[in-house]
């Protein structure tokens, strides 16, 4: 029982610990999620476009059975004073910013899920639920879900939302990129209503394309960013605007992807069992050791 | 444990007291708010919402809960995997407070998830990368464990003492001899799952750091590293004696009885080291990430992390590594609560004051109900551990008249 | 299906057409061929012509008096069936366009020949693989919308698009809107401005004035004007601060407006009565005179003043073989009609009348007249 056991003890501790958490020097991109299909789809986002109807918000209330009013009541102005988030009476909505370039000419953006293309909420689902489609959409399955709210935590965007006020089966909330209707090959809701197309549906390369030649060829109308080309690790929705995207409310990410770190440890810390079966090993050895020391027969004598 | 003098028995007191009636009434507060969660849903009760999905319940209850309850695989792991003999007698208290605490952050658990009916679906439904999920299948099966671990005090109290009344008292004998087959089956493949509770102890402590990290950048940057499993699994290491300690002065106290003030102050020396070694990590982890310019903010968080580190780690560091504290009983609990709110606080910092989403338009404070549910589960969790020592054979007494002697006669024979 | 065939079949004819009629010709045009080509030598098979988006489209003037008035828009009623046609007063807003881009505004690619429909390019159903380009329906949204909501809150479907009979019972709206169509522009004869100072002077700017005798064409005053200039939502206008050179920019081509010039010239108490020349100059604009444009006379085209009204200033090659002297209203009997003009007129003095006693002791003018008087 002298200073050396304990020193003993002590660094055994430390092995135990470091096996236990064992944390890998390079990030690590997660390896089990499949690979992204290079034709997934996306949604290229002109704020500058944008006119603010509110016709998306509308259609999408339609479109998943959430009563949606009169479509002429959308028209109402007055909505944009305060900000508004997608929640569980709409998975979409748009939002008004002024336009220091032209102030007649507003600045209109549209939120909604971003369609991450390595999604914190995938990866973070205690049961799974949600999943990355090979068509780039982000879905979940609402009969797994326990209602434990990890994937609010874990969304970079603050996308999904609950039913708080459901006692029995509460569920969880967002955009799904109208899956049920792109399956049907139809394009998403809003997306077909949009007046002015400022939502462009496509392939996400070539919607990369796309705006970058919208980007050389109008200088004056737009600042040289793609929000969502590299952001969290890409997303299938993107934006482009003639400002700052921090004045409109967006996020200011960094380009590595929401689940690296939180995956790299714990595909270290379970890498093949390796770490828990080797100090299970190491545990037994100790007791083993021990135990002959002392001469003891059984554990709870 | 008989040749240090002591056996553990059931302690034959008084259930109620005053304090026990009021920490009875803390309990059935408790329990009203969280039948009206049941009832009308989280949003009645909790101040939950849209940007803040988790609060205390997930932040103190389960989260402080499972650090706390470290104080029962850091006991086994000393008691019976490196055979320190001598601490044995703190397996059994550790023992219950694990089983207790688990079994209460699983009800936090059942009590925080929307559909609560749904609890089972991580066993069959997984999802390997998420934190969240190694977390819950840990806790799960540890919860099993520590159940299994727990039987052989069980069979140890009622081994030749069924006595059902009434016409059930045909059983008895029978019962008497399942008791007895499983007794035996335990008594040899016991240490299977002592070392397994160790092993799931390490890794759910460590993943509960995991849980945070996928916030990114929506956590405040004096907590958010990729090194927070670490610092989780080396404080639930730096608070499992301290608890232990705790437990035992004041179970003591309670009961009125004398505290086992040597081995106490023995198993004190370990506090020490393994504080110094968290408190380093925090340190050394702050330096290398330079997350120190967030000190000279003056906010919630800085002020928060302040106090976790200074009155948390640092302060009862000192004071676990002077022996005039180690050798007195107030000393002792006075450095031991210090420790336990500081890893009770640190566990409140990472999942609610560190967690600061977009978009928000009033930060989280918890509202009445979610405070007397949490409340009301440790007013709980304390009356069925009085309940518990009542019954069965958990806390170790003095063998009379044998004390001193049989004490220092075996420590020198060695 | 069959409908699109057909669509399909009537685009082949027209771009073959195209193509054909455009490629006759327009080698010769002073454009840089990279414009619309990517190669050095593009063939017939082979054009190779740049995608859109380009960094330059070409158009081509055509007067809008020569453009449609009215266009149905009608490629989109395919599948929608809500709506009618829009029915798109092209003339006015042609005109309108006159005083700022001209057609490049709308019809951004219209090289030489035909005018180029926009459904050439944009393409009409939504769900395309070629996504450069917007479809039509928001090629032709964009052009309306963005103007129309920078002056009428009003930017509502049915503000453009009447409901046809499904369309008003999917809307349950019994209203329908019977003009969807610009009005036609209305000129101003007179505008007063009042001047915001403590002087409280008015301006009377006579518009009529401007475009019926001073020759100004729309664009000579309005440049570079969006609809908004003069479709303006309330709030908008009166945030307007310009500063006082801006004020009187249009006015300051012609009129002296700098600081040091008088003001009191446009800036009165009253309310300015419309240009008259006999007032100004007490030389009366007649017959012939009046049909002139100022500059036949004011040869400087800034300088109006120091003209004498001696008409032989202007008419100096005017002798009796020339000069029909019925033109004045009078025709000069066969008596008259052989005496040189300067013995009747003395010292060229054209613009008092003679009268008779000049000449004649006992005769009488008017009573006797030397011809027959015209009017």
């Amino acid at each position: 029982m002298g200073e050396k056991s304990r020193r003993n003890f002590l660094k055994t501790l430390g092995i135990a610990g470091a096996a236990c958490t064992g944390i890998p020097s390079q990030k690590l991109i997660s390896k089990t999620q499949p690979q992204l299909s290079e034709d997934r789809m996306g949604v290229l986002v002109d704020t500058t476009v944008c006119i603010g109807c509110r016709r998306c918000e509308w259609v999408c209330k339609k479109t998943h059975d959430i009563p949606a009013g009169e479509i002429e009541s959308y028209s109402e102005e007055s909505v944009f004073s305060k900000m508004r988030r997608p929640g569980n009476e709409g998975y979409t909505k748009v939002n008004r910013y002024d336009n220091y370039q032209n102030p007649s000419r507003p600045i209109n953006v549209k939120v909604q899920c971003m369609h991450c293309d390595q999604p914190a909420c995938v990866s973070a689902c205690i049961v799974g639920a949600f999943s990355k489609k090979e068509d780039g959409s982000v879905v979940w399955d609402s009969n797994k879900c326990i209602g434990c709210r990890y994937c609010m935590v874990a969304c970079p965007f603050q996308i999904p939302t609950f039913e708080y006020e459901n006692a029995l089966n509460p569920d969880i909330h967002k955009c799904d990129f109208c899956a049920e209707r792109t399956e049907e090959g139809l394009l998403p809701a809003c997306v077909d209503i949009c007046p002015v197309e400022a939502l462009t549906y496509g392939k996400r390369r070539d919607l990369i394309e796309v705006a970058e030649k919208r980007i050389k060829l109008y200088p004056d109308r737009y600042i040289d960013k793609i929000y969502g080309f590299t952001e969290v690790g890409g997303t299938s929705w993107m934006y482009l605007a003639n400002t700052e995207f921090e004045k409109l409310d967006f996020p200011n990410l960094r380009d590595n992807p929401a689940p690296g770190v939180s995956e790299s440890i714990q595909h270290g810390i379970f890498a093949y069992f390796v770490p828990p079966i080797s100090l299970y090993a190491l545990l037994g050895g100790i007791m083993w050791v021990t135990k002959k020391k002392n001469n003891n027969n059984g554990w709870n004598k | 444990m008989i040749e240090y003098g002591f056996q553990p028995k059931p302690i034959k007191r008084k259930f109620f007291t005053p304090w026990v009636i009021v920490i009875s009434i803390i309990a059935f507060t408790g329990l009203i708010f969280l039948a009206s969660r049941f009832i009308f849903g989280l949003g009645s009760v909790t101040n939950l919402n849209q940007f803040f999905p988790w609060g205390i319940w997930i932040g103190l209850d389960v989260a402080a809960g499972v650090a706390l309850a470290a104080g029962g695989f850091t006991a086994a792991a000393l008691g019976h995997i490196w055979h320190r003999d001598k601490y044995e007698i703190f397996i059994r208290p550790a023992l219950l407070t694990a089983l207790l605490g688990y079994t209460f952050v699983a009800l936090s658990v059942v009590t925080d998830i929307g559909r609560w009916n749904y609890v089972w679906h991580p066993l069959v439904m997984w999802n390997g990368n998420s934190a969240l999920f190694e977390v819950g299948i840990c806790v799960m099966v540890y919860l099993s464990v520590l159940y299994i671990e727990f039987l052989p005090i069980v069979t140890e109290r009622f081994i030749g003492k069924v006595n059902l009344p009434g016409f059930l008292s045909v059983l008895n004998k029978a019962i008497d001899s399942l008791l007895r087959i499983l007794d035996r089956t335990l008594n040899k493949f016991m240490f299977v799952f002592i070392i397994a509770g160790v092993v799931l102890s390490c890794l759910h402590q460590s993943s509960l750091g995991t849980l945070m990290i996928i916030a990114g950048q929506k956590m405040h940057p004096l907590w958010q590293t990729p090194v927070l499993p670490l610092l989780f699994l080396l404080s639930a290491f730096s608070v499992g004696f301290p608890m232990v300690i705790m437990e035992s002065l004041s179970a003591s106290k309670s009961f009125g009885m004398k505290p086992e003030k040597d081995i106490l102050s023995s198993l004190a020396k370990f506090v020490g080291p393994l504080l110094s070694f968290y408190l380093a990590f925090k340190i050394g982890d702050m330096v290398i990430r330079e997350s120190f310019v967030y000190l000279t903010e003056f906010n919630a968080a800085s002020i928060m992390f302040t106090i976790e580190v200074v009155i948390g780690v640092a302060l009862p560091l000192r004071l676990f590594l002077s022996p005039s504290v180690r050798e007195s009983s107030t000393g002792l609990f006075i450095a031991s609560m210090l420790v336990i709110f500081g890893v009770l606080i640190n566990r409140f910092n990472n999942f609610v004051i560190a967690y600061d989403p977009p978009y928000t338009e009033t930060s989280y404070f918890p509202s009445v109900g979610e405070i007397a549910v949490t409340l009301g589960f440790v007013a709980l969790e304390i009356l069925l551990y009085r309940a518990f020592v009542m019954i069965f054979p958990i806390i170790s007494q003095p063998i009379k008249g044998a004390i001193l002697k049989t004490k220092y006669a075996i420590k020198g024979a060695r | 299906m069959k409908a699109h065939l057909k669509i399909f079949i009537f685009f082949l004819i027209l771009s073959q057409f195209l193509i054909t009629s455009f490629a006759q010709n327009h080698s010769q045009m002073k454009f840089d061929c990279s414009l619309c080509h990517a190669c050095e030598t593009p063939t017939k098979s082979d054009p190779c012509l740049i995608t859109c988006p380009c960094d330059e489209m070409m158009t081509v003037h055509i007067p809008p008096v020569r453009s449609p008035k009215i266009i149905t828009m009608h490629k989109l009623n395919v599948n929608q069936n809500l709506y009618e046609p829009v029915l798109f007063s092209h003339r006015v807003h042609a005109e309108m366009s006159e005083m700022s881009g001209g057609c490049g505004m709308c019809h951004h690619y219209n090289p030489s020949g035909n005018v180029v429909p926009c459904s050439n390019c944009h393409q009409i159903n939504r769900n395309r693989t070629d996504i450069s380009k917007p479809d039509l329906k928001a090629a032709y949204h964009r052009q309306c919308i963005d103007c129309h909501m920078q002056w009428s809150d009003d930017f509502s479907c049915t503000s453009c698009h009447e409901l046809n009979e499904s369309g008003r019972t999917a809307f349950e709206e019994k209203e329908i809107k019977e003009e969807r169509v610009h009005p036609e522009i209305e000129v101003p004869e007179k505008l007063i401005y009042q001047t915001p100072d403590q002087k409280k002077s008015l301006v009377t700017f006579y518009h009529s004035d401007h475009t019926n005798y001073f020759d100004f064409e729309c664009i000579d005053c309005h440049q570079e004007e969006s609809c908004t200039s003069c479709h303006l939502k309330n709030e908008l206008k009166s945030e307007q601060k310009i500063s006082m050179r801006l004020k009187h920019k249009s006015c300051s081509q012609c009129h002296y407006t700098d600081e040091k010039s008088d003001c009191t010239k446009c800036h009165i108490k009253e309310i300015a009565k419309p240009f008259n020349h006999k007032r100004r100059t007490s030389f009366e604009l007649k017959s012939y005179h009046m049909e002139l444009s100022c500059i036949r006379c004011h040869e400087s085209k800034s300088v109006f003043t120091g003209l004498s009204s001696n008409c032989a200033n202007c008419h100096s090659g005017w002798n009796l073989e020339t000069f029909d002297h019925k033109v004045t209203g009078l025709m000069l009997d066969e008596m008259h009609a052989d005496v040189e003009c300067i013995d009747c007129h003395p010292g060229e003095d054209f613009s008092t009348v003679p009268s008779c006693e000049d000449c004649h002791d006992e005769k009488t003018y008017p009573d006797d007249k030397p011809g027959i008087l015209k009017n």
